[in-house]
C-alpha cells in the first residue's frame, strides 16, 4: 500500500514539474479515480527497459491536448494548431514526464533506457499491459477543466 | 558581435518551444537554424557554422552523443559551443558527454532562467 502510494506520488510529482514549468497549467488529483474522457482521446506512451521494464501512458481529450499544445507553443488561437503539432506536443509531455520519473528513481534504478514516445488518437483508448505488470495511476484535472490520467506499468527484471 | 544558434531536436514542436524559451530568456541571436537530427545538423553546420548549438540526445539517425563526438573532429564546428538539452539526467551520461566535448547540459523540463544561466557565458 505504501509502495503504491509512493509510485502514484512519484507520477504526480513528475507531472506537476512538467505541467507547471513548461505548460503553465495546474494539475490536481481528481476526486473521480476513473474519469470519463469524452470524444476523441489521445494516448501518449513511452516504454522503458532495464532494472524496470514498463510503459508510461498519458490519456486525455483532444481538447485538452490542443490546449496543452497552445500553451507550450505560446499560441493564442488554439485553432491554428494542426493535428501533427498536437500529437508532437503530447509526445514531448510524455517524454518529459517519463524523464522526470526516471530522474526521481535513478538512485534505486540507475540504468533505465527510455524509448521515443508515440501518440495515437481514437475513441475509448485504454492501455492494457501483460498481467505480470504492477500499475501506478494518477487521475487528475488540468486547470480544473480537463481530465487526464497518467498510468505507469512496470515490473522488476533480473537486472534489478 | 551578434551570435548565431542552431537547435537540434527530432521534434519540430520541441524546436519551437526551445526557440520560444530562448526568446523569453532575453537572449538574442542574429540567426537561428534548425535540424532534426545530428546528421542533418553536421551537414548544415559544414555549410554554415554557428556559435552555439542546443542539442537533444535521443534522436533517430544520429543521436546527440554521436553528434558531439563527430562535431569535435570537424574544424568548422570544433569551436562551436554545444549545450545538450534532454530529459536524460544520469550523471554518468552527462560526464561522458562533457568529456566528449559538450559545453553544458540543460534538463527538460526547463525554464527561461535555465537557458539564461547556461548560455549567457557564451554570449560575449
Amino acid at each position: 500500500m505504501i509502495e503504491q502510494l509512493m509510485v502514484d506520488q512519484t507520477i504526480l510529482d513528475a507531472a506537476r514539474e512538467v505541467f507547471e514549468t513548461m505548460i503553465f497549467m495546474d494539475i490536481e488529483v481528481s476526486p473521480d479515480s476513473n474519469p470519463t474522457i469524452e470524444g476523441t482521446t489521445l494516448l501518449g506512451s513511452i516504454t522503458f527497459r532495464g532494472a524496470l521494464d514498463g510503459c508510461l501512458t498519458i490519456c486525455l481529450s483532444e481538447a485538452a491536448a490542443r490546449s496543452i499544445a497552445a500553451n507550450m507553443l505560446g499560441v493564442d488561437n488554439e485553432g491554428e494548431i494542426d493535428e501533427v503539432a498536437i500529437a508532437d506536443a503530447i509526445g514531448e509531455v510524455t517524454n518529459m514526464t517519463m524523464g522526470s520519473i526516471k530522474h526521481r528513481i535513478q538512485n534505486v534504478y540507475p540504468d533505465i533506457q527510455v524509448s521515443i514516445p508515440t501518440v495515437i488518437a481514437g475513441k475509448q483508448l485504454y492501455p492494457k499491459p501483460g498481467p505480470d505488470f504492477n500499475r501506478g495511476m494518477v487521475a487528475a484535472t488540468l486547470n480544473e477543466k480537463y481530465p487526464i490520467t497518467l498510468t505507469l506499468f512496470f515490473k522488476q527484471t533480473n537486472l534489478s | 558581435m551578434a551570435k548565431t544558434l542552431m537547435i537540434i531536436d527530432d521534434s519540430a514542436t520541441m524546436r519551437k518551444i526551445i526557440m520560444k524559451t530562448v526568446r523569453m530568456s532575453g537572449l538574442e541571436f542574429e540567426r537561428t537554424e534548425e535540424a532534426g537530427n545530428g546528421a542533418e545538423a553536421i551537414q548544415k553546420l559544414q555549410a554554415s557554422s554557428v556559435d552555439i548549438v542546443l542539442c537533444d540526445i535521443n534522436m533517430p539517425e544520429m543521436n546527440g552523443i554521436e553528434f558531439v563526438k563527430q562535431a569535435r573532429q570537424l574544424d568548422c564546428i570544433k569551436n562551436t559551443k554545444i549545450i545538450m538539452v534532454s530529459t536524460e539526467s544520469a550523471q554518468d551520461l552527462i560526464d561522458n558527454l562533457m568529456s566528449s566535448g559538450a559545453n553544458g547540459f540543460i534538463t527538460k523540463p526547463f525554464t527561461p532562467e535555465r537557458f539564461q544561466e547556461k548560455l549567457a557565458p557564451f554570449m560575449n
